[in-house]
């Protein structure tokens, strides 16, 4: 019984020391051979994950906004596969998220913009979260960047946007 | 936990296949009449599921325009059903699009009583029903629906 308070204790520890780090919202614009927008996929599919709060859409600029939990520990990752498991594609992908969130996981910055902000908005770069035509055009930016290249799934370059 | 079961049991059922009948659903069309989609029974009824903010139903619009023009509207009535959530573009796509026939709106997006009970999941969705109220084709092309009308 105790171990499972002690177990509980560190559960807590661990929630209570990456609250602060997360992701908070997802604005997702989606490509395909058809309409995006004209699909219920996409909607359904985030939101099955149970970390979602709300899918809003945007349809003057074909956007689908998620807004997540409190002490979520999302990566970008769980947006690509859930598009993908739609039937769609990301054409771009801009997070926001309390700035200590690049901390914690494989976020590689690409620009020096420096921010203070409580909250950061970034748009991720790497295959598969911008268009195919766009991923060509990032490969020659930066063909210095050996991470780039690499296409770890698991490593995010991002492009922190001016606040 | 049962009512999620409940619920998804309800959720899965909710959408029509074929032979299954019309269901009796009324909506308000452009003048903010209701109308009720089982009154056009004896006649074909396609129904067409839209949204103005939709670039395939758009040029869907205007197949059905010609479908509207070519059938004699004794024998089939189309009625097409918008999920808008602004009534406003509903009505500016209707005119730019020149619709003439019954035009009926849930404006609820995919979230529509109607879509849910319908099943629809894409844009457009079309549905053609019997003399009878019986579904006999979901998503016929306009060459499959003039067949049908004609055998």
């Amino acid at each position: 019984m105790k171990n499972i308070y002690s177990l509980f204790t560190v559960i807590m520890l661990t929630l209570s020391t990456t609250t602060n780090a997360q992701i908070v919202r997802a604005e997702i614009r989606a490509t395909g051979l058809t309409c995006s927008m004209c699909s219920n996929a996409i909607n359904k599919q985030l939101k099955s994950l149970p970390d979602v709060v709300d899918v809003t859409i945007d349809l003057n600029t074909n956007t689908f906004t998620v807004t997540l939990k409190e002490g979520n520990d999302l990566t970008p990752k769980i947006f690509k596969e859930k598009v993908e498991k739609a039937g769609f594609f990301i054409g771009s992908l801009v997070l926001t998220a309390k700035s200590n969130t690049l901390t914690q996981g494989s976020y590689i910055v690409v620009n020096d913009a420096k921010s203070n902000a409580a909250e950061i908005q970034f748009q991720v770069l790497d295959k598969g979260y911008v268009t195919e035509k766009e991923f060509k055009k990032l490969s020659k930016t930066y063909k210095n960047w050996e991470t780039y290249a690499a296409n770890n799934e698991d490593d995010f370059h991002i492009k922190i946007m001016k606040s | 936990m049962l009512f999620f079961i409940i619920g998804a049991a309800i959720h899965s059922q909710a959408q029509i296949n074929i032979g299954d009948p019309l269901p009796s659903i009324t909506l308000q069309n452009t003048t903010h009449k209701s109308v009720a989609i089982t009154s056009f029974k004896g006649k074909y009824v396609l129904i067409d599921f839209w949204a103005s903010w939709c670039a395939p139903c758009r040029v869907g619009n205007k197949k059905l325009v010609k479908l509207y023009k070519e059938v004699n509207s004794n024998v089939q009535e189309i009625i097409g059903i918008s999920i808008d959530t602004d009534r406003n573009k509903w009505l500016q796509a209707i005119e730019k699009d020149k619709i003439k026939f019954t035009q009926l709106i849930d404006p609820n997006g995919f979230e529509a009583h109607t879509a849910i009970q319908f099943g629809v999941e894409e844009l457009p969705a079309k549905y053609l029903f019997n003399p009878e109220g019986i579904l006999i084709a979901k998503n016929p092309t306009e060459e499959e629906i003039v067949q049908f009308i004609q055998s």
